[in-house]
């Protein structure tokens, strides 16, 4: 009696988590804050078509770096499109399971999730480009005597661990040297703890992003090397992606909040405290530190273009680069199933003219 | 007696495959946000075979062991200084309790930033959180010696050591023992919260690589398979060392 009990409690437990989880039973993202507008747009008193609905997906923490997506909200752009948008915040690998299964109909990640992720079979597609140059970099400060790749060598490096972007940027990178990992010492730490190990002289280099670690000692005044692998091996950076389903389903939709979103980076990148002051409304922590954070858009400004997107303009998608980043990849061992750039990217959602 | 229970654990086990699979199919996840037990189970096969888990057990591995030990060798010294001292037990519990009250994963990159990415950060993080349970217990089992026994021992002029040996411990490891049981699985915990805070090897670090750059979801679950399997094995060894020091309960 005593072993059949737990055995009742279990399958009663299990019972409501299936009941839970079965169909109509969703979890709405929050809003990311009222939609009223800002000096640089007005909003319209009524939405003059109906509001399609769709749940957007950004990166961990609320940042800076979203700026052009709370400026859009804020400036009513999503509304005036139609849409009716709401924002949630999770991790890179969380945000594509989520627009796969459909839980979300858009997401931003890293264009290097993107290949692996559907290679393994998740339904998604990369739409729009955000990040048109790579941000994951290897930093150092200039007193350490890195300044390119081969400077590497036998050198100590921090990165957060062998997975993600910065591990298969830090092989490109030395790769192009004609080094591997093994060619230097390679010490794990915690996500936000590149950049005070590089303070500290803990590690000779480490990884970090453009707009991010670089950013921040450089305000200490500090003299900081950023080696980038952009000219080495074109791989894409953050993006747009979208469930096929909800390509299908709401690709007009999909075309104006890239629309939007795009207007609002145009608008940032002309006048950038635009975006600072979309950011401060969304997360008004970030206004304690209006420097840093002006310096962190600023070098965020930087990465929204690349070849392709100033030939083009911002969202522009090159398939030659996805083309040579599979290529890439499958040397890393992360396309255990064949994929092709029609596989992986859709430019047909992005705004007429892109 | 032995038949049955193995029986049960069978029919709980059989009962557990089901219902996953009743879940798989009722809510229609796809394989990567939840994949089917059979496919779990082929990943976690292919696994072992291709060696990929092999490393990254070993990792965990030593952590725990070292990790617990470090972690239940103190907790046994405190928590006696805790039972027989009211003025230690007055300064040391609020910063006890308080630590334990602390999410180990917030505590644990900076650990790793203080102690560095290495095996003694994560030994650390280990200890600490089989700490406290370990630390109770043993209190509330040297506490709970029949004050009788040991005016009994001091009556016949007993010796510290011998009053110790003879009659505190033995009277108080089955709480002892209850504590390491929560103790060993806390360990394993912590070896994956010290793994997520930076590490080269370890079955969290296999987490991370199997979700975020392989996007290889039957593996993260068999990875999460082999830490229960770990938890479960560690679990029955204290059970084990219990039955033979006290006998079965």
């Amino acid at each position: 009696m005593s072993s059949v009990r737990p055995l009742i409690s279990l399958i009663a437990i299990l019972s409501l988590a299936v009941a839970a989880c079965g169909p109509g039973a969703t979890t709405p993202g929050p809003s990311t804050g009222p939609s009223a507008g800002t000096s640089t747009a007005p909003v319209s008193e009524e939405p003059s078509q109906p509001q399609v609905a769709l749940a957007v997906g950004l990166g961990f923490i609320k940042s800076v770096q979203f700026a052009p997506f709370y400026l859009a909200e804020q400036a009513g752009y999503y509304e005036d499109a139609g849409l009716d948008v709401t924002f949630r915040h999770g991790t890179d690998y969380d945000v594509i399971a989520l627009v796969g299964e459909g839980e979300l109909d858009l997401g931003l990640a890293d264009g290097t999730s993107v290949i692996p992720a559907v290679s393994q079979g998740i339904p998604i597609k990369y739409v729009a480009t955000i990040y048109g140059r790579f941000p994951s970099v290897v930093f150092a400060k200039a007193s350490s005597g890195i300044a390119a790749a081969k400077d590497l060598k036998s050198r100590k490096l921090g990165i957060p661990g062998r997975f993600g972007s910065s591990w298969v940027m830090l092989q490109a990178l030395l790769g192009s040297a004609g080094l591997t990992p093994d060619d230097l010492q390679i010490v794990a730490y915690p996500d936000f703890g590149q950049g005070a190990a590089v303070t500290q002289d803990a590690v000779d280099a480490a990884t970090g992003f453009t707009n991010n670690e670089p950013v921040q000692l450089r305000l200490t005044g500090v003299a900081v090397n950023v080696l980038r692998i952009d000219s080495i091996t074109p791989l894409p950076g953050n993006g747009l992606i979208a469930g096929t389903a909800a390509i299908d389903s709401k690709g007009d939709a999909i075309t104006g909040f890239i629309a939007a979103t795009l207007r609002a980076m145009e608008e940032i990148r002309e006048k950038p405290e635009v975006g600072l002051d979309a950011a401060i409304k969304e997360v008004p922590e970030l206004g304690a530190a209006r420097d840093t954070q002006a310096a962190i858009l600023d070098a965020t400004i930087e990465v929204w273009s690349g070849p392709a997107q100033e030939a083009r303009g911002l969202g522009a998608i090159e398939p030659g680069d996805w083309q040579k980043s599979i290529e890439y990849l499958k040397t890393l061992d992360l396309v255990p199933n064949p994929v092709t750039t029609d596989d992986l990217i859709d430019t047909g959602l992005l705004p007429a003219g892109e | 007696m032995r038949r049955s229970a193995a029986l049960s654990i069978l029919v709980a086990l059989a009962a557990f495959i089901a219902i996953w699979q009743l879940v798989v199919v009722v809510s229609g996840f796809p394989p990567f946000i939840l994949p089917a037990p059979g496919a779990v189970l082929v990943r976690w096969a292919t696994a072992w075979s291709a060696g990929t888990l092999t490393p990254h057990l070993l990792a965990t591995l030593q952590e725990v062991a070292l990790g617990f030990v470090v972690g239940a060798g103190a907790a046994l010294l405190v928590g006696y200084a805790l039972a027989r001292s009211a003025l230690i037990e007055r300064l040391l519990s609020p910063y006890l309790v308080a630590a334990q009250a602390t999410p180990i994963l917030a505590l644990a990159p900076l650990i790793a930033l203080w102690f560095g990415p290495g095996l003694a950060g994560k030994v650390l993080i280990c200890a600490l959180i089989v700490f406290f349970p370990v630390a109770v217990a043993t209190m509330v089992g040297i506490r709970s010696v029949d004050a009788g026994l040991l005016e009994l021992g001091r009556s016949l002029r007993a010796t510290r050591r011998q009053v110790l040996t003879t009659l505190e411990v033995p009277a108080a490891l089955p709480s002892i023992l209850g504590g390491m049981r929560v103790g060993v699985t806390l360990a394993v915990v912590g070896a994956i919260v010290g793994e997520w805070a930076g590490a080269e090897r370890g079955l969290g670090v296999l987490i991370n690589l199997a979700r975020g750059s392989l996007f290889d979801i039957p593996l993260m679950f068999a990875t999460l398979l082999t830490i229960a399997l770990v938890g479960i094995v560690l679990y029955l060894v204290v059970v084990l060392v219990e039955r033979r020091l006290v006998g079965a309960r």
